[in-house]
């Protein structure tokens, strides 16, 4: 009884390409890539694909591993003894990985509490002193939050000499001057801000225009160009044209 | 005088360690090269050929030699990649040995092999492995079984646990993909018929 083969059979090709099943059906197969050019492609290019496998080398490693005891390990390589990979070289489990990860990240957030609330245990530095640390630049524009600092400060400051001293009705006077000089110090900061405006403006105005300036020049270059080379064709097509008509008016000889 | 397998296996089980390290000779290379092509790395490889001797030797008094002892041993090389896979929770990446020096293996591998003829290999063997690594890990180990390791589809159908017509198929699908690779990577010219 004849072996029937279907063009593309991937079970029967693979078993040509690794020549193995019984003959009748490996001589089937052969008939059939005999006469298939599809069939004998394919199996040329997954033979090919197997001699590409081939180049697939193994590091050169030596193993030599040994049964032996663990009181008793070889001098001259211990580390060939059979034993089980130590547990911090065995990759951890998913528990363990996640656990790992809500740890370190309650440690952050706990760290992060910490901090906002202006206790460092560890550099014993708190906000708000590294804070009151920095040192503002004698020039620097005065936003709106340092004036509200310096007025709790002042007030905080202000406030003790109030209560100390016996004349209250001092204090009412004291915060009308205190305002006044903070009105001050917002309309200079105002002041200071819209001159560093308009400083930005001009020079933001002046960028643009030399940028537009140099543009200009190139296009009018480009064009001079464009202008150089048509003036050029049309002088030689004038030229080619009173040549033609010199020609067509010379009477023949 | 050689002994087979299944003698060394049977004096291994009588308590002879000497018979077993001879099996362990025998076939720690193989079980390296298949757990190093499947896992990808030297370290997690020789790992996990460790591992495959020490869980045969102490499962030595259960074998009964149904199957193959190399069988037995691949199987359970096998479970171990795919149980370190798992865990890794990655795919296999392929990793050249950190201390490899071509010009070294040129001298390794004689004076006929020229210094371009190395790094083409070289880099041929690293192309290779990683078309392989992109494949499912089903079709990896068929091909890696067939073409390394000269296993029968029987025997990979044993092993893997499916029918033979499923391997055939895998071997069929992880070849063609590994060939689109290494056409697109330049290393094979293209089929010049297409099936329609």
């Amino acid at each position: 009884m004849s072996v029937k083969i279907q063009c593309g059979d991937e079970g029967a090709l693979i078993g040509y390409l690794y020549d193995e099943g019984n003959a009748q059906d490996a001589a089937a197969i052969a008939a059939h890539v005999a006469s298939c050019a599809a069939c004998a492609d394919e199996v040329r290019s997954l033979q090919a694909t197997r001699e590409q496998l081939q180049a697939w080398t193994l590091p050169d490693v030596a193993l030599g591993f040994r049964l032996g005891t663990e009181s008793v390990p070889t001098e001259s390589a211990p580390q060939n003894v059979l034993r089980p990979a130590r547990w911090w070289q065995q990759p951890l489990p998913a528990w363990a990985q996640v656990a790992a990860a809500v740890a370190l990240f309650s440690a952050g957030a706990a760290l992060g509490a910490l901090r906002a609330t202006g206790v460092a245990p560890v550099t014993g530095v708190s906000t708000a002193s590294a804070a009151s640390s920095v040192s503002t630049p004698e020039f620097a524009p005065v936003s709106a939050r340092d004036l509200t600092a310096l007025e709790e400060r002042l007030r905080a400051e202000l406030t003790p000499k109030a209560d100390a001293s016996p004349h209250t009705v001092a204090s009412h006077q004291d915060d009308e001057v205190l305002l006044r000089q903070v009105r001050t110090l917002i309309q200079e900061s105002e002041r200071r801000q819209q001159q560093e405006l308009t400083l930005r403006t001009a020079e933001l105005v002046k960028d643009v225009d030399a940028q537009r300036r140099g543009d200009l020049a190139r296009i009018e270059r480009t064009f001079g160009q464009m202008e150089g080379t048509t003036g050029v064709q049309v002088e030689q097509q004038r030229q080619l044209l009173n040549y033609l008509m010199r020609v067509s008016q010379q009477k023949p000889q | 005088m050689t002994l087979t397998d299944e003698e060394l296996v049977a004096r291994s089980r009588g308590g002879d360690q000497e018979s077993f390290n001879q099996l362990v000779v025998r076939w720690e290379r193989p079980i390296y090269a298949l757990a190093y092509r499947v896992l990808g790395r030297e370290e997690d490889a020789r790992d996990v050929c460790q591992d495959t001797f020490l869980r045969a030797f102490r499962a030595l008094p259960g074998f009964k030699g149904e199957a193959k002892f190399s069988s037995w041993l691949y199987r359970i090389a096998l479970n171990l990649c795919r149980d370190w896979i798992r865990r890794q929770r990655r795919a296999p990446v392929m990793q050249m040995p950190e201390d490899a020096d071509p010009v070294e293996m040129v001298g390794e591998r004689g004076p006929a092999e020229s210094i371009e003829t190395l790094v083409a290999r070289r880099e041929l063997s690293e192309v290779v492995a990683a078309a392989m690594a992109r494949l499912p890990e089903e079709q990896r180990t068929a091909i890696l079984l067939k073409e390394y390791h000269g296993m029968t589809f029987q025997e990979i159908a044993d092993l893997q646990g499916c029918p033979l017509s499923t391997v055939k198929t895998r071997l069929y699908q992880g070849l063609t993909v590994v060939r689109r690779h290494l056409e697109a990577g330049g290393q094979m010219r293209p089929r010049l018929v297409k099936r329609a």
